[in-house]
């Protein structure tokens, strides 16, 4: 029997309540987004009643304690501002329960505990378990999980798991850690969350490519020219996140998931329908597409990695990469990428697609620019000076986040010159409604069985065989490509500059 | 030259022929400005001083609806015939920084210049963009079809209504005679939004859901001024519960006086419901909304002033009682609220003929 009070009122998959179990509750992820992420939506009105929220974690804390540590952030932190009366109703939901991850017996008061909340507070035995501790413990925990019977829902509900990234280091991880996962859950009750797919501006690329009849004719080879994806960053490792960092680097932590996920909404294939699998069946073709480099040479000759020296960022010293916090002295980690990418598609045949992702970088500004190629070489074209640029369909993914196209205009005048102008969509301009935070929109899909915004098994598995090639050229090889180096406050090394001077292209300035 | 007059709210009175002139001379004044528009927005009041008290509202909506409004003030007993125009831009910033304007122009139409609306305002749309028309109070004679033809969306508030049966049947008419898909939206049923999500939400739980063939009583609390989103609420249930108009039952208590009114439905299953809407000069707009039957018993309720209602549910060996957001109280930021939501709203336009009808029924 369906609801019949639902219809039309809102144009989204149902959340249905259920009890949000957090692995790593004492962690900042936790206090600064988790919490206040599902604290906005119950002020929203889109979290359903009967939600509660279970904080596990190692350290001794009562509920009281708990809830006092989340308020204090959330105070800081809330999208909508914190309101007393709907926190002191909210917290009613929310629980502790202290454990360590290794504990079997710890998960088995866990599973006890939650049916006396059930009990207690009503609720019919959804649960959502959300990983966000330590990537170490993800094997523990989900093991323990399944010991203590967690990972079966009762009749006629659900239990579902959301791991955060990192989701592996490499291929065997990942596939190893899959394993675990898919004996513990079954795939589709598995969300791998990134955040990134939750910005809305990465949910508008599908609406911008597939609702708009102008784009989708003109994208592919035979008009785009080249297509560059930039993440810049301008920070270095502060509040010690060097030690993560440097078992990381530039490429695992960010082009693996995060960069490649927006090149496949980018440079997919228009799916059947909107359901999950629709959209990741085309997203994981793009990666299987991606030209595969099988040796030193070949990764040398379209990644490029380097590492920041010490240099000014918004008017301050910084220090180089190898000097930071918690940072190997002689480290081999990347702190700048560069690659140039082939989709070997009918599509996307001859077009490179150009990823950037660096710390320490003039700002910090994530963005996919499309260029199109250059129109033919007659008319204006045939004046001295051609057309002053080709035109540029940009779309800013954070901050600012919004749409811009380049076009070339004449400038007033009794002669014929020519400049490029833009046309600027910014969201905050045209919208003065502050979008939901990344990690609320995939909470709720989470809590409504929508996995459209999450990464799929093959997906993840898919990325990190064509990072492995990389890696392996890097760290196993006899003649590894060099490490570059770049000025902190600059726009990457020159190495970069020259991957795609080979081809006839520079990098947009930002 | 002589300097023009400038009006504290509604900004520097122009010449009506020159108004796009004026425009782009206000936008030239400072070029840090940016102008932003995704909608004409046209405010309609016969009411004397709307002008100077839309133009606040208007300042207050273009926080988060980039538009160009388009303010009209009429006077149709003036004996003198008057156009006069006024432009202004509310500006605010964005992230603290940039500067981002809408554009305002204020008409006021006196005499028989009021039968000039037409040409005149609707000369100054921006082109391409939808046009929302915020009309207040009664409908006038100025309602007609050359009018709501233009219109995309054309917004009213019946709460305030003398003879809502007739007003309705004009706007059931204007549905059905606009030359092109016209989307109405009263205010009084957006009022009754969250109250809507809400009983939606109580409904997601499968021991409400699995009781709704139980349920045998409604009671609405409502403030008298606002009994038309009482109205439509009830109709609303009726509609999605598939719950017929019976005819009256004897009743212990009076049909209708003053603050209670009673109607009786069947459901599918043959199960008479008695629902019961209750005036209170004390209740918010919507006060409480309670749904019982068998062990069962749900309820949304708000608090006077509250910005949330709190929905429970209550029935044997289970209790569930969460906050949510509360409908607002002002028809501009009610509004704001709708623009937002966007949508062909015909979930409206399915409840309408129950609504009529239980307003015939008092």
């Amino acid at each position: 029997m369906t609801n019949p009070f639902r219809e039309d009122l809102v144009s989204r998959s149902r959340p249905e309540p259920c009890t949000v179990v957090i692995f790593g509750a004492t962690g900042d992820l936790t206090h600064r987004k988790l919490v206040p992420a599902i604290y906005n939506l119950a002020i929203d009105g889109e979290l359903p009643p009967g939600v509660k929220i279970l904080g596990f974690a190692r350290r001794e804390k009562s509920d009281a304690e708990f809830r006092k540590g989340l308020e204090e952030l959330n105070r800081k932190v809330s999208r909508s501002g914190h309101d007393d009366t709907i926190w002191a109703s909210f917290e009613e939901s929310i629980h502790y329960h202290q454990s360590e991850f290794t504990d079997l017996a710890g998960y088995q008061r866990l599973a006890a505990r939650l049916d006396e909340i059930d009990r207690e507070r009503g609720g019919k035995g959804n649960r959502l378990f959300y990983i966000a501790s330590a990537p170490e413990f993800f094997d523990d925990i989900l093991t323990h999980l399944k010991a203590a019977g967690l990972n079966q829902a009762a009749e006629g509900c659900w239990a579902r798991v959301i791991v955060e990234k990192p989701f592996g280091t490499d291929l065997a991880t990942a596939q190893q850690l899959n394993e675990v996962v898919n004996r513990t859950f079954q795939e589709k009750d598995t969300y791998r969350i990134d955040h990134y797919l939750g910005k809305e501006t990465a949910q508008n690329l599908m609406v911008l490519r597939f609702a708009n009849a102008i784009f989708e004719p003109l994208w592919n080879s035979r008009y785009i020219d080249q297509i560059q994806i930039t993440c810049a960053e301008n920070l270095g490792m502060e509040g010690g996140r060097g030690g993560y960092y440097d078992k990381s680097g530039a490429l695992r932590d960010m082009v693996q998931n995060h960069l490649l996920q927006l090149l496949s909404l980018v440079a997919m294939e228009p799916p059947t329908d909107l359901s999950a699998d629709g959209v990741r069946d085309e997203k994981v073709k793009v990666i299987r597409s991606l030209r595969q480099w099988d040796s030193p040479e070949k990764v040398a000759a379209n990644v490029i990695r380097a590492q920041y020296h010490a240099g000014h960022v918004d008017g301050k010293p910084v220090p180089g990469y190898r000097e930071e916090d918690r940072v190997d002295p002689e480290s081999m980690t990347e702190s700048y990428v560069a690659l140039r990418l082939m989709i070997d598609t009918w599509r996307w045949s001859g077009v490179p697609f150009y990823i950037r992702m660096g710390k320490q970088l003039p700002k910090k500004a994530t963005e996919i620019s499309v260029h199109f190629k250059a129109p033919p070489g007659v008319l204006f074209n045939a004046l001295a000076g051609g057309v002053p640029g080709g035109n540029v369909l940009v779309i800013r993914i954070q901050p600012d986040e919004g749409i811009s196209l380049r076009m070339v205009s004449k400038i007033p005048g009794t002669s014929l010159r020519l400049e490029p102008v833009k046309m600027d969509f910014h969201y905050s301009t045209s919208f003065g409604k502050s979008s939901p935070e990344a990690y609320e929109r995939l909470l709720l899909d989470a809590m409504a069985g929508d996995a459209t915004l999450f990464a799929r098994r093959d997906e993840v598995e898919e990325a990190w065989r064509f990072i492995d090639h990389i890696e392996r050229a890097w760290h196993q090889s006899e003649n590894p490509p060099p490490m570059a180096g770049y000025v902190a406050g600059t726009w990457g090394p020159k190495e970069a500059d020259e991957l795609l001077q080979a081809d006839g292209h520079v990098w947009r300035r930002l | 030259m002589a300097t023009p007059e400038m009006h504290p709210e509604l900004g520097r009175e122009v010449p009506v022929g020159s108004i796009d002139k004026e425009l782009h001379k206000l936008w030239a004044e400072d070029e840090a400005r940016t102008n932003a528009s995704l909608m004409n927005l046209a405010v309609y009041s016969e009411a004397p001083g709307a002008l100077e008290k839309n133009s606040a509202a208007v300042r207050e909506l273009t926080a988060e609806h980039a538009c160009r409004a388009i303010l009209i003030g009429i006077d149709r007993d003036a004996p003198e015939t008057s156009i006069r125009a006024w432009i202004t831009a509310h500006c605010h910033l964005s992230h603290g920084k940039k500067s981002i304007c809408c554009e305002q122009i204020a008409f006021a139409l006196t005499g028989k210049a009021t039968g000039r609306l037409r040409n005149t305002v609707f000369a100054h749309l921006a082109s391409d963009l939808p046009l929302i028309f915020w009309w207040q109070g009664e409908l006038s004679p100025i309602f007609e079809d050359r009018l709501y033809s233009l219109v995309d969306r054309f917004v009213f508030d019946s709460s305030g209504w003398v003879d809502p049966c007739s007003s309705f049947a004009r706007i059931t008419e204007a549905i059905a005679n606009a030359t092109r898909p016209l989307v109405v939206q009263d205010l009084a049923w957006t009022r009754t939004f969250q109250f809507r999500v809400s009983v939606a939400s109580l409904f997601d739980d499968p021991i409400m859901l699995s009781a709704l063939s139980e349920i045998g009583a409604v009671e609405i609390i409502y403030h008298p001024a606002h009994r038309g989103s009482a109205l439509q609420l009830l109709a609303w249930l009726a509609v999605q519960a598939s719950w017929s108009d019976t005819v009256e039952l004897p009743l212990a208590v009076p049909n209708h006086n003053d603050s209670k009114a009673c109607f009786s439905f069947e459901s599918t299953s043959g199960k008479t419901i008695l629902a019961t809407l209750v005036a209170n000069p004390d209740s918010a707009p919507l006060g409480c909304l309670t749904l019982s039957g068998g062990e069962v018993s749900a309820s949304v309720s708000r608090e006077a002033g509250s910005s949330h209602v709190i929905r429970r549910i209550e029935a044997p060996g289970h209790f569930v009682e969460a906050p949510g957001p509360a409908d607002p109280d002002t028809c501009a930021d009610l509004i704001g609220e709708q623009l937002a939501r966007g949508g062909k709203n015909s979930l409206f336009r399915k409840i309408l003929p129950r609504f009529r009808s239980l307003l015939e029924r008092q």
